[in-house]
């Protein structure tokens, strides 16, 4: 029932094959371009209003790039500024670690002008499910203890408490608060540093 | 009535989890709840249904040492379509199964059915053969994603019905195993009553 | 020609072979399960009961109505297991708790793969694991501690410091913590209620079978006499041990574990004595059991040192016991296999 397999014919049908399948996806992806950058600025814009007091801009269009490392400026975090009547609330720094127990995670820290938590949101994640997994229950106390712990100012020990810290873990996923500690401390120094660019 | 058969067959006889055990994969690692399994079960029956009728076309000119490759070609277009379509409109959904959905592509069921089924039969058969092991593919994995919900989350459908916590293992690796193998010796003890009934 | 053929295991065992052996085995058992009894009192009879009737009445269910076959039970293996579950488990556990580990050891680690000499896995090991992974919060830490109250001669020094310093304190949770503070071995030591004696006689957090060094030797010393196990398999274990972990302790003594607090902590001894040593999950020749004796040993003193559990011996037994039917292939030939050859 199929064609001959010479050559000629090989090449031509997987090529044909080949072209119809890239102008099939260039359609979709032409198609679907603006829904999934909608999608995704919904998503960050959630995020955002979920970390830092009321707003009336569009954080989205007012990104900073902060160095969160000075040693090393070539990674940036992106700070979302949330004005009020040209008054900025708050900023919400996104911080990603390293060190979570199922692969890197990222979170979104806001902070009050004056430098306190003022709440912080999961982005994405992927520690275990029922252990780990915890730092996505808002209303949880690993979540609540943070609002309103001023993490610049040197008062709060970021680390869980097993290790000497000013932090209560989760029980029973020590390295998931650990990294989540670790991604505090990352978006404190975005934070600084976001103080000093400035001055 | 013989076309029909076609898609049974697909559901009972020849279910892809249970009778052929072909996709392990994403049976394995996307069934951690009933609404995950169910979302990987719809996306692969998108693109077997697609991916079988295109090719039950193109077979009869495409030469037979690199139908291989062409197969493949078609299948992951279909693919990356899924993908930017659940990107697009399902972005909780997406977020979820995200890196299983490019797995598709290397799911052993899509690639069987082209070579097994849809190079062989016409158009309208080979979309029922796909509409047909899609559903037995997208109830296997409900079903693994029920069990393994309501015994290590304590939920139906993500609603949970007891606020502690389940028994964690059936959420982690071990416990798809552990369904997976007591839903496949039930299903094959039911089905082998029905057959001598 | 007449040639005797000797197949690997499984195999079929006489019933009231069986039966002598596990009424052994359960004779042997009983020091630790007086030790706990003779500590927690109520609780630890409550858990032993729970276990036991638990397993017996899953198997005589399984069997009757499940598999449709006659039933076991009178051949006391699923008294055996629910005896080495309950010596497995934390004190305080809850009567569910129990009752999922014995479904767990009998009808997913036995009765699935056919039984008693069927099985690849230690039931009572599969279910410690499947609890552990399962119920965390529940089978670490505080949970090892019985209330306050329910110490019959008191030894609150340690449970205190230990539980004030932090939230998992089994003597091996403790240290490990404090190593990775950077507290050193014999500073470590030095907290009341953590010394060799103590752990040798009674140490204070572990499961219910984890407090006596003694009264498990006890037991291992009665099997040996009676000849129900050999050896081997323990002895590899243990020498396997110290050895290794003295080879850490003596490159870095402040960031290892010394070997004795090794060989004297959590459930080594208890399963190097009765969970390793299950005739149906280890290895037939002596050569396989040495094997099979390190691999454990090796398993659980990387678990121990450097992964995220502070225990590793269940996980290290199971791991070793997939291997034997490949240990079992390492037999020296046979005088049968030597004559059918020519």
């Amino acid at each position: 029932m199929a064609i001959k397999s010479s050559l000629s014919n090989m090449v031509l049908v997987l090529t044909l094959v080949c072209l119809g399948a890239s102008a099939a996806v260039a359609v979709v992806y032409a198609v679907t371009k603006d829904p999934i950058a909608a999608a995704n600025v919904a998503k960050t814009n959630k995020a955002i209003e979920e970390v830092v007091p009321e707003f009336d801009n569009n954080p989205s269009e007012e990104v900073l790039n902060i160095v969160a490392d000075l040693q090393n400026p070539s990674e940036t975090n992106k700070v979302y500024v949330a004005k009020k009547g040209g008054e900025i609330v708050g900023y919400a720094v996104e911080s990603t670690t390293k060190k979570g127990f199922g692969g890197p995670f990222s979170i979104m820290v806001g902070f009050t002008p004056d430098g306190k938590v003022y709440n912080t949101s999961v982005l994405s994640h992927a520690e275990t499910p029922g252990l780990g997994a915890k730092i996505t229950d808002k209303g949880s106390h690993f979540i609540t203890q943070w609002k309103g712990k001023n993490l610049t100012d040197g008062s709060v020990n970021l680390a869980v408490k097993k290790d000497g810290g000013d932090i209560d873990a989760i029980t029973a996923s020590t390295i998931s608060s650990r990294a989540f500690c670790d991604a505090m401390e990352i978006a404190a120094n975005v934070f600084n540093n976001i103080s000093t660019e400035k001055q | 009535m013989s076309k029909f058969k076609y898609l049974i067959d697909g559901i009972v006889k020849n279910n892809p989890t249970f009778v052929l055990v072909l996709g392990m994969c994403p049976t394995l690692a996307t069934t951690t709840s009933a609404v995950n399994g169910m979302g990987m079960g719809l996306a692969t029956m998108a693109v077997l249904i697609c991916s079988n009728m295109v090719i039950s076309l193109l077979a009869p000119v495409i030469p037979n040492k690199v139908r291989i490759p062409c197969y493949i070609v078609v299948i992951a277009a279909f693919v990356t379509v899924v993908q930017f379509v659940m990107q697009a409109f399902t972005p909780g959904l997406y977020e979820t199964l995200g890196i299983f959905i490019p797995l598709i592509v290397v799911n052993c069921i899509v690639l069987g059915r082209a070579e097994a089924f849809a190079n062989k039969h016409s158009v309208g058969e080979s979309a029922l053969d796909g509409l047909g092991i899609g559903i037995g593919f997208t109830l296997a994995l409900t079903c693994i994603g029920l069990v393994r919900e309501v015994l290590g989350n304590l939920s139906v459908f993500e609603n949970k019905f007891s606020s502690s916590d389940g028994m964690l293992v059936f959420v982690l690796a071990p416990g798809a195993f552990l369904v997976l193998g007591y839903l496949m010796v039930l299903f094959n003890k039911l089905k082998d009553r029905k057959k001598k009934a | 020609m007449n040639t005797l053929i000797v197949s690997p295991s499984p195999h079929v065992h006489g019933k009231e072979s069986t039966r002598k052996i596990m009424g052994d085995v359960i004779i042997a058992l009983l020091p630790a399960v007086l030790v706990s009894i003779w500590f927690f009192g109520l609780s630890a009879i409550h858990l032993v009961c729970v276990s036991v009737l638990a397993c017996v009445v899953f198997e005589y269910l399984i069997q009757k109505f499940l598999l449709k076959g006659r039933s076991t039970v009178g051949d006391l293996s699923a008294v055996v297991t629910g005896v080495l579950l309950a010596l497995n488990l934390p004190v305080c556990s809850p009567w569910w708790l129990i009752v999922i580990g014995a479904l767990v050891a009998i009808g997913i680690a036995k009765m699935t793969f056919g039984g008693l000499g069927q099985n690849l896995f230690n039931p009572a090991l599969v279910a410690r694991v499947v609890l552990l992974v399962s119920f965390p919060v529940l089978m670490t830490g505080t949970a090892f501690h019985a209330p306050e109250s329910g110490y019959l001669f008191g030894n609150a020094d340690f449970a205190t410091t230990a539980l004030d310093a932090t939230s998992g304190a089994t003597p091996l949770g403790f240290v490990k913590e404090q190593l990775a503070k950077g507290v050193a071995m014999q500073e470590i030591m030095a907290t009341p209620g953590l010394s060799y004696t103590q752990l040798l006689f009674a140490n204070m957090g572990g499961s219910a079978g984890e407090f006596s060094a003694i009264a498990l030797l006890l037991g291992f010393i009665y099997l040996l006499c009676r000849r129900v196990i050999k050896p081997w398999i323990s002895l590899s274990i243990l020498v396997t041990v110290f050895v290794f972990a003295g080879i850490l302790y003596l490159g870095n003594p402040d960031k290892y574990m010394d070997p004795v607090f090794h060989l004297l902590n959590g459930g080594l001894l208890l399963g190097a004595f009765f969970m390793a040593t299950d005739y149906v999950t280890s290895p037939m020749t002596v050569k396989g059991q040495v094997i099979f004796g390190i691999g454990i040993a090796v398993i659980t003193v990387l678990i121990r040192t450097f992964g995220a559990y502070p225990e590793g011996v269940s996980f290290a037994i199971l791991i070793m016991n997939a291997t034997v039917p490949l240990l079992n292939k390492f037999q020296p030939k046979r005088f049968a296999e030597e004559a059918q050859k020519k």
